[in-house]
């Protein structure tokens, strides 16, 4: 045998057990939740091959709302992107600049990161309680008692509470990853910079930014999947209610599959939430490359 | 000398292999573990019946060695189903009767408990057994029995000049006026857990159309596209949109809002009687302020009073695929029997078998229940219960748009009729 072939097999060999390892948990699931989809299945009994319906299903069925849910994930990923994502920026950007406090302003801005979101959403439900809620008792402290609402009960503004605190618990996630950016940008390009007159604004603008590119898209894929995946913090804070106004697919799917014990409708869901996910990560990566 | 080391080895393999497999049926005189998953956790009304059940029964079988495991109860509805969907149940396992249980014996997942049931048939009322026999199999240990009460706060009442719960619809209504008019809510309901919806809806519903009709259409023989159904939810909405439900319902969880009903805050709720317990046991003489009956008669041409929304759903199954599924279905019997007894005594619902012993001890509230249940004409099952599961969320899903005035009784039936699977 020579030495080619026997390194061909050395490389086999080593790699074999991630490959296994990552067709095992991450591929077969995938792959298993496609051929669960083409069924009409309760999860346990026999299984009717039903082909495409199932999809047709979701995107035609108003009982199901699948499109509704979908719209709500969306918003989600728009708010992050163009409200969550900027702020997060922003602070990144002043703590980058070696400001006092920094290590303490950090740990308090990551500090929710580190929570466990149910107990985020216990401590949500308690500030959006409408008789001791924080927040209606402040409003009506400060003489704007005919602002107070039921703010997690009501259609119109349940979708916006969730939106909230799932919005400000990942803030301080995508300043830290910024942060490292910021941090990593060489103090010659800034003191070059400062020499030819440019302000502080200027220098984030043209120099800072620019170097961290590859790190704003990531936060960004990560924003925009990750809202598409969101689930915890609704499901604690409303269960997709109230009338379906917070439902959102991964909500949908748990519905599906474990209250409805429609396994191919709930399998469906998933494969839905995993192409859109490739797909908007595929969108964003060709955007920038565009834009570079 | 290759070739015997490995015979060796493959032998060494497959008697280890034996000796891991799991045994069959037990030889006599041999230990045998059975194993159990039940939703009676530590704060559940019922836990102490499973304990002093459980410490029983493993003391009459010594031969037996028993665990169980607590779930919440609606973690439990995903975990069972997840454990009968791999095969990896429990020896004993609680379920809910009707849909719920029937979709695991139509998937073959349960054992047949007709041959253990034979022992015990002159305690166990067939009427019972119900829910839980399909295609005339028994597949079941019923429980407790519960029905769906109306509460009322008495000295809520007594400030609006009633001394007791007005017997007729018309009165009722006229009462819920006063309240609103006094300032008082009439009724606290979780909008937050919708099947807290259906124990206002459902008793509306029967006292209208009847419980055979209502039973028929939960059962699928009758569609729901009923007009006097559509009228029932029109009925039930006007109560809503006249302001007899506390508007902060709608996000609360069904705890919170029992929890505001005997902090005074409302003069009636309406929910299953497993509530009495906690009703008469409060620390604060809560019990002694409530009085629980039936909801009035609407159309008495259709509908009469003993027409009751419950019945027994509470059960112990036992898994087809447990190695001990004989001796599990006895110590099911055994242990159902005894849950029965102390649930009944502890005034957790009413019991599914006949009752023994000194039952003078009975709180005054399921006493009352039991009175109720005495007369009852019929019963028909909690609809989240008695529709499959699909069609039980669906239903859940449009009686959560009534309380929110999302349709009207037409869009009701006609969604319903559209949408039931």
């Amino acid at each position: 045998m020579n030495k080619k072939v026997i390194n061909n097999i050395n490389i086999i060999a080593f790699l074999l057990p991630a490959m296994i390892l990552f067709i095992g948990v991450l591929i077969a699931p995938i792959l298993l939740s496609g051929y669960y989809s083409l069924f009409d299945w309760n999860g346990f009994g026999a299984k009717t091959f039903i082909g495409f319906s199932n999809y047709v299903e979701l995107f035609t069925s108003d009982a199901i709302g699948f499109i509704k849910a979908l719209c709500n994930s969306l918003l989600l990923a728009g708010l992050s992107v163009f409200v969550q994502l900027p702020f997060s920026l922003g602070l990144a950007l002043v703590l980058g600049r070696s400001i006092r406090g920094e290590r303490g302003f950090l740990s308090v801005f990551f500090m929710p990161v580190l929570i466990s979101t149910v107990v985020i959403g216990q401590l949500w439900l308690k500030i959006y309680n409408p008789s001791y809620g924080i927040l209606n008792v402040f409003l009506t402290r400060i003489g704007l008692e005919s602002w107070t609402r039921i703010w997690l009960g009501t259609k119109e503004t349940a979708l916006g509470a969730c939106f909230v605190p799932t919005l400000w618990q990942y803030v301080g996630y995508h300043m830290l990853l910024m942060y490292a950016g910021v941090k990593s940008v060489s103090p010659d390009l800034r003191e070059a910079a400062k020499i030819d007159g440019a302000t502080n604004g200027q220098v984030n603008r043209y120099i800072v930014i620019p170097c961290i590119k590859p790190i704003i898209k990531v936060s960004v894929i990560f924003a925009i999947t990750g809202s598409l995946k969101s689930f915890d913090l609704i499901y604690v804070l409303t269960n997709g209610g109230p009338l379906h106004a917070t439902e959102v697919p991964s909500t949908l799917m748990i519905d599906m599959l474990f209250l409805r014990n429609r396994y191919g409708m709930g399998s469906t869901i998933a494969v839905m939430l995993i192409v859109l996910c490739f797909a908007f990560a595929l969108l964003i990566n060709k955007l920038f490359k565009e834009e570079a | 000398m290759k070739k015997v080391l490995a015979t060796l080895l493959a032998a060494a393999l497959v008697l280890s292999c034996v000796g891991c497999g799991k045994s069959g049926s037990a030889k006599s005189g041999e230990k045998i573990s059975l194993d159990m998953w039940c939703i009676a956790t530590e704060s559940d009304s019922n836990r102490p019946a499973y304990e002093k059940a459980i410490a029983d029964v493993t003391a009459a079988h010594p031969e037996i060695e028993f665990t169980w495991e607590t779930f919440e109860n609606q973690a439990y509805k995903t975990k069972i189903k997840a454990a009968v969907a791999a095969d990896e149940m429990p020896d004993i396992f609680f379920t809910w009767s009707c849909a719920f249980l029937g979709d695991f014996v139509a998937a073959n997942r349960v054992y047949c408990l007709d041959d253990a049931l034979a022992k015990w048939k002159n305690e166990l009322p067939e009427v019972m057994l119900g829910n839980t026999t399909y295609d005339g199999k028994h597949y079941g240990v019923p429980t407790t029995m519960n029905i769906v009460g109306m509460f009322a706060n008495m000295d809520i009442l007594a400030s609006v000049g009633y001394t007791e719960v007005p017997g007729t619809y018309d009165e009722f209504i006229e009462c819920c006026d006063k309240l609103v008019a006094a300032g008082i809510i009439p009724f606290g309901c979780a909008g937050k857990e919708t099947w807290c919806v259906t124990e206002y809806l459902e008793p509306i519903i029967e006292k209208s159309i009847g419980a055979d009709a209502l039973n028929d259409i939960f059962l699928g023989k009758a569609t729901w596209n009923n007009p006097d159904v559509a009228e029932a939810v029109d009925k039930f909405q006007a109560m809503v949109t006249k302001g007899y439900f506390d508007p902060e319902g709608i996000a609360l969880s069904n705890d919170e809002v029992k929890a505001n009903f005997i902090a005074g805050k409302y003069a009636f709720y309406m929910n299953g009687t497993w509530n009495c317990a906690d009703f008469a046991n409060d620390p604060d003489g809560f019990g002694a302020k409530v009085k629980v009956s039936e909801f009035p008669v609407i159309n008495s041409g259709a509908a009469k009073l003993g027409q009751l929304i419950g019945g027994p759903s509470d059960t112990l199954a036992v898994a087809a695929s447990s190695p001990h599924a004989a001796e599990a279905a006895d110590f099911a019997f055994e242990l159902g029997r005894l849950i029965c007894h102390y649930g009944y005594l502890d005034g957790n619902g009413l019991p599914a078998w006949t009752p023994y012993g000194d039952t003078s001890g009975i709180n005054d509230l399921t006493k009352a229940v039991s009175d109720i249940c005495a007369n009852a004409d019929s019963y028909v099952l909690f609809g989240d219960t008695a529709q499959s599961a699909d069609d039980a969320n669906t239903y859940l899903s449009y009686v959560e748009k009534v309380y929110g005035c999302e349709i009207d009784g037409a869009g009701f039936i006609e969604g319903l009729a559209n949408d039931i699977r």
